[in-house]
């Protein structure tokens, strides 16, 4: 069963598209990875799909439905943690967690069970009254993880994760992902960790100029590029050669 | 760039096409309205209560207990910027050139109030006082000075006590220019005399107490930036001004609003906005201003209708104003993605805007209470402000 479906999209800023008929889907359950040089269209993509970015060609479904026919239940499959930390600095932790659990409809009682544990989870316990202006770069991006799981949606969409959070925040962050994925979540993680995202990712996009160069899995992406023993990391490298040598071709 | 004459032209261009492309949207829009009515009222307010002012009236006490206070404030205006501790520093001995130059805006830039306040007391010191036209004359001469004199004490004061305790030279200086004027007033030469020679002498200790100073170039450039800072937050409240982030306070005391708003999905919106308006100083602000100053409208202004159009206009203003500020902004919030109605937010800020102009409405009510005219006119005050309120909301486009 396919969660997220990206059929043809081609979109961008200007009437110069960034993104070329852009192809993929996300089956329920799955850990997929988005990776690509600065620039390649990766923040482009994941705008299209949050709805902040409309396509000029293609549609976009999730759960089967796009966000022009069903925007309440599209917008209710997935949540979002942006690159950059996007907080109120007018709420505390707690109420950015309340706002959350009141605007995705969650009961009070689902509410309570799952902040506790989010809280313990990201050693958030003690910061519940704190204005975000006080947070570090992590807190921060703790707040925002911790918004996102508490919601539960069908898609989880995350942005460079890594950045900014201390081990013990990675580690958990990864524990969650696998937890939720073992719920049937599904998450489409955007990253220049290469070596995590090999660990984790159950399938790689690998994203260059806008266009899909490759996808699959880590042994689908060595058949395609013909280095059978390569890290993501030597793909990756030999990806951004190509584009060299046709440059200079 | 040559020598700092060049520098402080080439700033005092850029920040004259900075301040008129805010002033412009400032003018342009409602403002212009609220201050016609504000003006207007308190000036006939104003004509008509000197037509039966008592003759005991302390006329000289007032005129010169304002115009100290007006003049007391003259920070400088040097457009200094963040780098100049570094840059200027080694044209330490070339810097007056260009401190010349900023002095001389400041003047001209502030002396304005200073006459505009002089001339509304005018017709105070005329029909009142029995101040007469030469003496008119004189006086504004002498407003010219003092204000000159209060500017230069300031920043002589700023450079050398590296801007500490300003409010304690501000206050020397009040008491100086209060008496002063109240001596003048009153022809009491000899007194007043002494004064000026106390203010000279105040003066001329600033400027050699200067001297022995190295030029504090970090205090400046605070004061400059605090100075841009305010302005761009008044602009803020008119158009969308870039990187503007409001200062927050927890306000505890105020927390028992927010139980107003029950849980579930439709109040989302209403949660948050709360919160900001309560919590943003600016917009918190704004609103205790506007309130304070309808307030003292209703209990000072002994015209009902009068009353009335100056109320309703601070009215409108409050509204205006905070719907612009609650519903613009182009940045990126998470509650974009929320899944609901993507009209929610106006919705709540509609509501939360009902409710702030009730209470508005009710401290008026209180004013009128106050004042002790309950003629049904006075009544009307209050309801003025709440219906002029709903009328700005439903009316207004944002």
């Amino acid at each position: 069963m396919t969660v997220l479906e990206v059929n043809n999209v081609t979109g961008g800023y200007t009437r110069k598209p960034v993104l070329h008929n852009l192809n993929f889907s996300i089956g329920k359950g799955e850990l997929v990875g988005l990776i690509g040089l600065n620039g390649a269209g990766k923040s482009t993509t994941i705008k299209h799909i949050i709805g902040t970015m409309n396509a000029a060609e293609g549609d976009i479904r999730l759960n089967g439905k796009t966000m022009i026919e069903d925007p309440a239940l599209y917008r209710s499959s997935f949540s979002y943690i942006p690159e950059t930390p996007v907080l109120y600095d007018e709420l505390t932790l707690n109420e950015h967690l309340q706002l959350t659990a009141m605007a995705y409809n969650l009961d009070q009682s689902v509410f309570e069970a799952r902040k506790d544990s989010l809280l313990k989870e990201f050693r958030m316990e003690k910061r519940l009254n704190w204005f975000p202006t006080h947070f570090s770069k992590g807190m921060r991006q703790k707040v925002m993880i911790m918004c996102a799981f508490l919601v539960s949606p069908s898609l989880y969409i995350i942005d460079e994760p890594f950045v900014g959070l201390d081990p013990l925040g990675i580690q958990s962050l990864l524990d969650q992902m696998q937890a939720r994925k073992e719920d049937g979540a599904s998450v489409l993680m955007s990253t220049h960790i290469l070596s995590t995202a090999e660990r984790y990712c159950d399938r790689i996009l690998l994203l260059h100029n806008g266009k899909i160069r490759a996808q699959g899995t880590m042994d689908d992406l060595r058949a395609v590029f013909k280095m059978p023993h390569a890290t993501l990391d030597d793909l990756y490298i030999e990806m951004t050669k190509e584009q060299q040598d046709e440059q200079l071709a | 760039m040559n020598n700092l004459r060049d520098v402080w032209n080439k700033r005092f261009v850029f920040y004259i096409n900075e301040l008129q492309k805010y002033l412009k949207y400032i003018f342009s829009g409602h403002i212009a309205i609220v201050l016609v009515f504000v003006i207007g009222a308190a000036g006939y307010a104003y004509s008509e209560w000197l037509k039966t002012a008592p003759t005991n009236f302390p006329a000289f006490l007032l005129v010169a207990f304002i115009l100290s206070l007006v003049f007391m404030i003259s920070p400088p205006v040097t457009l200094m910027k963040q780098a100049d501790s570094v840059y200027f520093l080694p044209l330490e001995t070339k810097l007056n050139d260009y401190l010349k130059l900023a002095l001389r805006w400041t003047y001209f830039s502030s002396v304005f109030i200073a006459i505009a306040s002089f001339i509304v007391s005018i017709p105070l010191l005329t029909k009142v006082g029995g101040v007469s036209k030469n003496e008119v004359f004189v006086l504004f001469i002498l407003v010219l000075i003092i204000k000159s004199w209060s500017m230069l004490v300031e920043f002589n004061y700023r450079c050398a006590s590296n801007g500490k305790y300003v409010w304690v030279d501000r206050f020397v200086r009040f008491l100086l220019m209060f008496s002063a004027l109240y001596f003048i007033l009153n022809a009491n030469f000899i007194v007043a005399l002494g004064i000026v020679i106390i203010c000279v002498i105040y003066l001329v200790a600033w400027q050699k107490k200067k001297k022995e100073m190295s030029f504090p170039f970090d205090h400046f450039i605070e004061v400059e930036q605090s100075r841009m800072m305010r302005f761009y937050r008044f602009a803020n409240y008119f158009t969308d001004v870039p990187h503007i982030r409001g200062k927050i306070k927890r306000r505890k005391w105020l927390n028992s609003f927010y139980k107003i708003v029950p849980n579930g999905q439709k109040n989302a919106q209403l949660y948050l906005v709360m919160r900001t308006l309560i919590r943003t100083d600016d917009y918190f602000y704004l609103w205790v201003r506007l309130t304070f100053l309808s307030v003292l409208g209703t209990v000072f202004i002994p015209f009902p209708i009068v009353a009335i159009v100056f109320s309703s206009a601070l009215a409108f203003a409050t509204v205006i104003q905070l719907k612009h500020a609650l519903l613009s902004g182009h940045e990126f919030r998470m509650d974009l993605l929320f899944p609901i109605n993507p009209d929610a937010r106006k919705a709540a800020v509609n509501k939360l805007l009902r409710m702030i102009q009730l209470v508005q409405a009710i401290f008026v009510l209180l004013g009128v209470l106050i004042q002790g005219n309950y003629s049904l006119l006075m009544l009307l005050v209050p309801i003025a402000v709440y219906v002029i309120s709903e009328l700005t909301v439903r009316m207004s486009k944002k």
